[in-house]
């Protein structure tokens, strides 16, 4: 990074505020002022005079939204153009249009890998851990889900730094897309194993009662996914309410 | 105030805070505050029943875009709390599983119940960005840091608050019901419980499979030979 005015301590202080990234979250701005916030330790050491820094910081309190995760390497890719701009034309300011795109091309794919993926295959390594007892469970899914998002979390910035606006090139969009494939598949035989560990507990099947409710709760669960509404909470206070009748009735 | 549920009041607080505003780490989740809950309280295996339960429909809720989804971060603590504070009424099994049935329905109510509350703090945000950047072009750079804490402030003092009603609601309001009505409240728990965890599964399943072959193969070889290796015992 030599001949670059920002420093290793700024990224690392940029990485460390990106946590605070949706404290502020609204529907006005969403993650704007956390943005502001995040980029706050790079713009006080690019710009020097401190009310240009206070109006480009209100600049970008704007809105802005993306997968919180993933927003690291747009806050890494912003601040290299921060840093490019300085004495260059004020006029030209393609912050607010790569902030766009970058925005909505991570979410797509952080919303896919953090939301839809990971956080389920990490639920799921929990559980498989949680289904005999013990405290092993809630460690498995934290450090499962946390090696990735505080990983991309830290090193996100330093990869928007060092790429710029070009961050989220075909190689990173491709192993990423990978990893979205590897954990859904072995997600899907954990769900498996942790189906075959509810139905035999240590080898010893459970009552027929349990297999046949379990069964008949995966069959319901399939149908019920095919449509976003009722969503699964609401099917299962429903289910609930008809076996707290079925419990006073038996 | 009893040390234990003055545990279940901060962790409501915390987990509120780690589920959007701080870190997104999933301390928030069901799973995770059930287990601490359990460890505090001194019975993990009725704290892991509920935790198990709710993390699954937890999982299989995705906050997605700007949509709002249910507040499993408070949920998840109420309905461990709920379980642990009613089923520590008494020894007996039945006692204990209807602490669970009612922990897990006040855990879904309070996350339903969460919706609006969360709407309500995203509003009180906008005011708050606003008044940021006025602030700002006024000269003042603490603005940002100052409307981040107050957001915090804010999420942490309305989680510890949420908590504490629907906890306090919950034992107070059902604590009578479960003691007399014990025996059928734990039969509604066996019924309950394993279409939950079903319900919940196959809604994570769909997700992963995205309808690829094979990935529904390996869940199908995955679930055989898992019960075959449980029930036969590896070679």
């Amino acid at each position: 990074m030599s001949g670059r005015v920002l420093r290793s301590t700024d990224l690392w202080r940029i990485a460390l505020r990106s946590s605070l990234l949706q404290a502020t979250w609204n529907y006005e701005r969403q993650q704007g002022v956390g943005w502001a916030y995040a980029l706050e330790p790079a713009l006080q050491r690019i710009i020097v005079d401190p009310a240009a820094r206070r109006a480009r910081l209100a600049d970008h309190t704007a809105y802005f939204n993306t997968q919180p995760t993933m927003a690291s390497l747009a806050l890494g890719a912003v601040a290299a153009l921060e840093e490019q701009r300085l004495g260059g034309d004020p006029a030209d300011d393609p912050a607010p249009r790569v902030k766009a795109v970058l925005g909505s091309s991570l979410a797509a794919l952080g919303d896919r890998l953090f939301w839809f993926t990971l956080r389920p295959f990490a639920a799921c390594a929990g559980l498989l851990c949680a289904v005999n007892g013990g405290w092993a469970g809630a460690l498995a899914l934290w450090t499962c889900y946390n090696v990735v998002h505080l990983g991309v979390r830290g090193a996100g910035v330093w990869w928007g730094y060092r790429e710029g606006p070009q961050v989220l090139g075909e190689a990173l969009r491709r192993r990423l897309e990978r990893l979205v494939g590897v954990l859904a598949t072995l997600g899907a035989a954990a769900i498996g194993l942790i189906v075959a560990m509810l139905l035999a507990p240590g080898g010893e099947p459970r009552p027929v009662v349990f297999q046949a409710t379990l069964a008949a709760g995966l069959a319901l669960g399939l149908f019920a996914a095919q449509r976003a509404r009722p969503s699964p909470t609401e099917w299962a206070l429903g289910f609930g309410a008809l076996c707290v009748i079925a419990g006073w009735m038996r | 105030m009893s040390p234990r549920v003055l545990a279940v009041f901060l962790l409501g607080g915390i987990a509120a805070l780690d589920a959007t505003p701080v870190a997104q780490t999933l301390l928030s989740q069901p799973l995770v505050t059930a287990t601490l809950l359990g460890l505090v309280w001194g019975d993990l295996k009725l704290a892991l029943e509920v935790g198990i339960v709710l993390q699954i429909l937890a999982a299989s809720t995705m906050p997605v875009g700007s949509r709002t989804p249910e507040d499993y971060a408070i949920g998840g603590v109420v309905g461990a709390g709920v379980a642990l504070a009613l089923g520590s009424q008494s020894e007996f099994e039945v006692a204990h599983n209807a602490g669970a049935l009612v922990g897990v329905l006040a855990g879904m109510l309070t996350a339903k119940l969460g919706v609006p509350l969360l709407k309500w703090q995203r509003r009180r945000n906008e005011g708050l960005s606003r008044w940021c950047e006025s602030a700002l072009r006024a000269g003042d750079q603490g603005a940002l840091a100052a409307a981040q804490r107050a957001a915090v402030a804010l999420a942490f003092a309305v989680g510890v608050a949420a908590t504490a009603t629907c906890f306090g609601l919950a034992v107070r309001g059902l604590s009578a019901l479960v003691a007399h009505e014990s025996i059928r409240m734990a039969r509604a728990w066996a019924l309950a419980q394993p279409l939950w965890i079903g319900l919940g599964l196959a809604q994570l399943l769909h997700t992963f499979v995205q309808r690829r072959l094979t990935r529904a193969a390996l869940f199908g070889i995955a679930l055989l030979g898992g019960w075959l290796v449980l029930m036969v015992g590896t070679p």
